[in-house]
């Protein structure tokens, strides 16, 4: 099991916005987090990598313990993430925004008197990673001009940089035209060759044919886990996503 | 492509640098009194060094009249009460701007936005009451007076004067180009670069892998040292130190030269610097409150030129190229 939470909970003052949560990650699978809007999946994502505190619970990354991991520990770790709101050095070439990625694994960040070229690891690294995106064409231009299909991809492209072996992504092909969206999910199938993710989704497209394996949050609570086939006839699934108490 | 993508790997020196030593270096011969030359100089450093923080890194601080100043009194005072080799007293004010900035920047880096702002403008005031109060050493709102300007003793036998107004300048100006050239260098080494990643987006720099409080604070110390040794030139081309060197208006003067000149870039502070000095001694004689021009000046460049003069000129010389190479076309 590579990633594994036990009774994880985030009280936001009076509201509890993850109750319990258990999540069983297997090596080597795509593992999707759905549920309805304020399910609590963001939350459980942000308390993943780091980015607020948890309430209660434990958090256990290949059964080592990482709760109250600040989030460059998390990545120094080798768990990658992307952002549901693209987040990206916007003035910066697409190149030197997964080169910085890749510096972070590497020696030197302090080192003032060198030419940051004079470290050549990680820009043939974040090269490497444009080429298995396929978007090496376009590596000199600046992130904030992208259009939205390519800038979703560089967000995937910061997240694999210095060679993840689990890949956390919130919302993959969120405001994506479907053609876009058939682009980026042709690519998580080829990553997930090779990683492990974990991907939070609300296209049930993309999570009916990617997924190993499906966890249903709703209000905070895991309702239903299973593969794509036990969830699609989960009675308690259909219910939550048809709004709560109906029949 | 790579190339293209990251830019070339620039030495230590190179045309760029040599180009900006040879424009500076007419400055003593352009302007109406050779004194003027040097203090510009003194405070492009300071505004350069600002820059590190606010155009590479992010950061708003007007702290930095606390750095320049402790830096003014420390050589001033080394000078007046041991009598040290200025290079020394130099090298002083540098550690005590960093250690200086340690400090400010301990505390404020703790706070983003606005608290980050009222913080180290918190610790500016300090630092000024602190100077104000403690009237035996630092000579209180009189100054600290008669800071002697001995001449360089290279080695025995042989010393560089520093006296006349133009011996100052060229004493300065070596300085200057060498920290231009290291400051150039810090912005292009791996740290450099996380500054910039940490300006452009906070939470994605630590999302991949960079602990930002590290770098923030290390900008601050490096940002201080070089501002304490424009201090401690200062306190050596005054002769004296004024307690304004201290006050706030010492880190507005950097705040308004560096967005005059233009954020984005090492060199646009340099800029804002000459100008703002050059009409301030012009204007102050024609026009009592010629502030308001500056003021003006400011709030338009604010709103309507955020690249400041730098990104005027750049823009401008684009346009030119643009222009020649459609004509070449045709």
């Amino acid at each position: 099991m590579i990633l594994r939470t036990e009774h994880l909970t985030k009280h936001f003052g009076g509201l509890t916005a993850v109750n319990e949560v258990n999540l069983r990650v297997e090596e080597g699978q795509i593992h999707s987090v759905i549920g309805p809007n304020g399910a609590g999946k963001t939350t459980l994502f942000n308390m993943l990598t780091g980015e607020i505190p948890v309430s209660d619970g434990e958090i256990y990354f290949h059964e080592k313990k990482i709760t109250g991991f600040q989030p460059h520990q998390i990545a120094r770790a080798r768990i990658g993430r992307s952002f549901q709101q693209t987040t990206l050095f916007t003035n910066l070439t697409v190149l030197e925004n997964v080169r910085l990625a890749e510096h972070a694994h590497y020696s030197g960040h302090f080192s003032v008197m060198r030419h940051f070229l004079s470290f050549t690891r990680p820009v043939e690294k974040a090269w490497q990673v444009l080429e298995e995106l396929d978007i090496t064409d376009i590596a000199t231009k600046k992130a904030g001009e992208l259009p939205h299909g390519q800038q979703r991809t560089l967000e995937v492209a910061l997240a694999l940089a210095a060679d993840p072996v689990l890949l956390l992504l919130d919302e993959p092909t969120s405001g994506m035209s479907p053609e876009d969206s058939v682009k980026m999910i042709r690519l998580l199938r080829k990553l997930g060759n090779r990683l492990t993710m974990v991907v939070i989704e609300h296209n049930m497209n993309l999570v009916m044919s990617i997924s190993a394996v499906i966890t249903v949050l709703h209000q905070g609570m895991v309702i239903a886990s299973g593969n794509p086939s036990e969830i699609e006839k989960d009675e308690a699934v259909r219910k939550a996503y048809l709004g709560g108490h109906a029949k | 492509m790579i190339e293209a993508a990251l830019g070339k790997k620039r030495p230590l020196t190179d045309r760029e640098i040599w180009i900006m030593a040879g424009l500076i270096l007419l400055l003593p011969f352009v302007l109406p009194y050779k004194s003027l030359a040097a203090e510009i100089l003194i405070y492009a450093l300071g505004a350069v060094s600002f820059n590190i923080l606010l155009g590479f890194t992010g950061m708003l601080s007007f702290g930095h009249g606390a750095l320049f100043g402790t830096g003014a009194y420390m050589t001033g005072l080394l000078l007046i009460h041991l009598g040290w080799h200025p290079l020394v007293t130099l090298l002083c004010s540098c550690f005590i701007g960093a250690a200086t900035a340690l400090v400010i920047g301990f505390f404020s880096i703790r706070q983003v936005g606005i608290y980050f702002v009222m913080l180290t403008l918190a610790f500016n005031q300090l630092a000024f009451f602190i100077v104000y109060q403690w009237k035996g050493l630092t000579g209180g709102d009189d100054g600290l007076l008669y800071v002697p300007r001995p001449d360089l003793l290279i080695f025995p036998g042989v010393e560089i004067p520093i006296h006349t107004n133009l011996q100052f300048f060229f004493f300065v100006w070596v300085v200057f180009v060498l920290c231009i050239a290291v400051i150039r260098r810090i912005l292009d080494s791996p740290f450099g670069r996380i500054l910039m990643a940490v300006k452009e987006n906070p939470d994605r720099a630590r999302a991949i892998g960079y602990k930002i409080q590290h770098f923030k604070l290390a900008a601050f110390v490096i940002s201080g040292f070089f501002t304490g040794l424009a201090g401690g030139l200062y306190a050596l081309f005054m002769k004296m130190v004024p307690i304004t060197a201290v006050e706030l208006f010492t880190s507005t003067d950097f705040i308004i030269m560096s967005l005059l000149g233009g954020l984005g870039s090492l060199y646009g502070p340099i800029i804002g610097a000459v100008v703002v000095k050059v009409a301030s001694e012009i204007l102050s004689e024609i026009w009592a409150r010629w502030l308001f021009a500056l003021g003006l000046t400011f709030i338009v460049f604010v709103l309507f030129m955020r690249g400041g003069i730098w990104g005027l000129l750049s823009m401008a010389v684009e346009k030119f190229k643009a222009g020649s190479g459609s004509e070449e076309r045709q």
